[in-house]
């Protein structure tokens, strides 16, 4: 129906010109706010009962919603067409969908701190492997060239300049890590022991929703979301995703799904410039550090 | 149905408050505190000093300096830039510039208390130490706790960092002139002493308490409030000493003394303040999650 009504209103603008764009531009956007077609982002109105898997982009953010959804919803058999039904991005799902989710709702995010956000999962990786998935990621969604080098890359990452609204590494993980460390309703998950010892962490995510944590129920949701199954699905549905949808289908979104792919291919200089940035904060994370002076105090 | 109409014709003219969708500019500068640590003070000395020719009063205000939750979109397209925005928000990588206002706490929940007399949220007889329980928690407010408020930024800025200036408010209740000097330079505004001293008196307690007494109708800070109680309060640093219990004061500080004797707030007891976890200080402050 929306695209029947963008057809419409494409022709009209046509009609009217230039001089009327603005206008219709208005009106669209007023439209849509009132039918709640937009996604709200960092608008969006939050319950008390809200869980929120939160984190660093390329830190393992969708594999921990398939591990979620499985382990909360199995019998909807979670898949890339799906997945944003059942653990919604405010980001790309409308704020009208959002309303009308199952409470309490599980949603992603990867805001850097929000203190209206009650329950939350935080996942953290280490940022020499997150600045390597951003840079394969960003050049599967043609944000930069193939041969763009890694080295400026990862001097524009320490700085800031990505391209998402969510702050530099340190500042997302610091400004969760340093106001809700302690909290029973924050859990902190680290990437790198979700793939050295997942049926633990699982166990830990299952008590922390109140979910029952046996083992069959954990395996079964670690075994729906392994890297192969989820490389499998995206060859069949990666047109269905917002995430894949207008990328380079040459490249995976699903790579290495491995930890410590830094240590091969991260240059030695760009390595201690992050540690140089965020070393303190790694290493009270238990990242070790290859520059052991870089940890300031 | 009718209300959503309302809300679009109302963003097609412009006449919503953007809030957190407000478009930022790279030359941008934000006002930043904790709710209750001496924002609307700083604002009137921002206003008063980067618009000589219009002296800030409680209606003129949010279009000087404006706060993206009650001024409307409309009104910030005729600030002149750079602009200088007022803000109560937990760390925000979107925000270019930041003068960053913080205050000690024993005092800010002295005031927040009064405040919330004052807007009729709390009746005279509330209970201090079940506000102070919610203060702790962040529930008196959408903008974190203090503790969470504070420690977002300072974790994430230093001191040094150009893009940021954090000033104490019990700094600037002791030497305003100094304070308002070091304002002027982050913003590279070529500030005389006489306008320093006139931008100085302009904004005092007690030319701000006449003000609120004419205006207070007008302005969205105290519309509807009781009249018996001014917005403008004591305007004084410490008055927790006498105002809060001191059980209240004890519980604040456990919950956040290093940051506080980080920010150079003694606790009660000395022998308190050398129990005091220094790591926050020690090792994350010292730059490791710039």
């Amino acid at each position: 129906m929306m695209e029947h009504g963008q057809e419409a209103i494409s022709d009209v603008r046509s009609a009217i010109g230039n001089a009327g764009g603005r206008v219709i531009r208005f009106l669209v956007r007023g439209v849509k706010q009132a039918f709640g077609l937009n996604p709200p982002g960092r608008n969006l109105i939050v319950n008390r009962d809200d869980v929120f898997i939160v984190s660093y982009p390329k830190s393992g953010n969708t594999w921990t919603r398939f591990l979620i959804a499985n382990l909360v919803y199995p019998e909807k058999n979670p898949d890339f067409s799906n997945i944003n039904d059942l653990l919604p991005d405010p980001e790309a799902v409308s704020k009208r969908d959002l309303e009308r989710a199952v409470r309490p709702r599980f949603l992603k995010s990867h805001q850097y701190f929000d203190p209206r956000f009650q329950k939350v999962i935080y996942i953290v990786r280490d940022p020499r492997d997150v600045v390597l998935s951003e840079y394969h990621f960003d050049i599967k969604r043609r944000a930069i060239a193939e041969d763009y080098p890694l080295p400026q890359f990862v001097s524009r990452f320490v700085r800031g300049e990505v391209n998402h609204p969510h702050g530099t590494w340190g500042e997302n993980a610091a400004t969760w890590f340093y106001t809700r460390h302690g909290d029973a309703r924050f859990l902190l998950v680290k990437y790198e022991d979700l793939q050295s010892r997942a049926m633990v962490e699982m166990a830990k995510i299952a008590s922390f929703l109140g979910l029952p944590a046996d083992r069959e129920r954990l395996a079964l949701a670690i075994g729906q979301s392994s890297a192969e199954r989820m490389r499998e699905l995206e060859q069949k549905q990666a047109h269905l995703w917002s995430s894949t949808r207008e990328t380079r289908k040459d490249k995976p979104f699903v790579r290495s799904a491995k930890a410590g792919g830094w240590k091969a291919e991260l240059p030695a200089a760009s390595v201690a410039e992050i540690e140089s940035a965020w070393g303190g904060l790694m290493r009270e994370m238990g990242y070790e550090l290859v520059h052991a002076g870089m940890a300031r105090g | 149905m009718m209300k959503h109409l309302i809300a679009g014709i109302q963003r097609g003219l412009g006449l919503h408050r953007p809030g957190r969708s407000l478009l930022i500019l790279p030359d941008d500068v934000f006002l930043v505190s904790f709710p209750k640590s001496g924002n609307t003070w700083t604002r009137f000395l921002l206003a008063n000093l980067i618009f000589p020719e219009t002296p800030a009063t409680f209606a003129n205000i949010h279009r000087l300096i404006p706060d993206p939750f009650a001024t409307t979109k409309r009104e910030f397209l005729r600030i002149p830039q750079p602009r200088v925005i007022k803000s109560h928000e937990c760390f925000d990588p979107r925000y270019p510039r930041v003068i960053y206002i913080v205050r000690d706490p024993r005092d800010v929940a002295l005031s927040q208390y009064h405040y919330h007399r004052k807007v009729k949220r709390i009746a005279d007889d509330y209970s201090m130490t079940t506000f102070v329980t919610r203060f702790l928690a962040g529930e008196t407010c959408p903008h974190g706790s203090w503790g969470q408020n504070v420690a977002t930024w300072l974790i994430t800025r230093r001191e040094e960092d150009s893009r940021f200036l954090l000033l104490r408010y019990e700094d600037m209740v002791a030497d305003t002139a100094r304070e308002l000097g070091k304002i002027a330079a982050f913003l590279d505004i070529a500030a005389s002493p006489e306008r320093i001293a006139q931008t100085v008196e302009r904004s005092s307690a007690d030319h701000m308490r006449k003000l609120e007494q004419a205006q207070s109708e007008d302005c969205l800070l105290t519309k509807d409030s009781r009249k018996d109680l001014s917005f403008v309060r004591s305007a004084k640093a410490g008055g927790w000493r006498s105002g809060l219990p001191e059980a209240e004061a004890a519980r604040l500080e456990d919950a956040w003394g290093h940051l506080m004797s980080h920010l150079g707030y003694e606790p009660l007891s000395s022998e308190k303040a050398a129990n005091f976890d220094s790591r926050f200080a020690a090792s994350i402050l010292n730059g490791c999650a710039r």
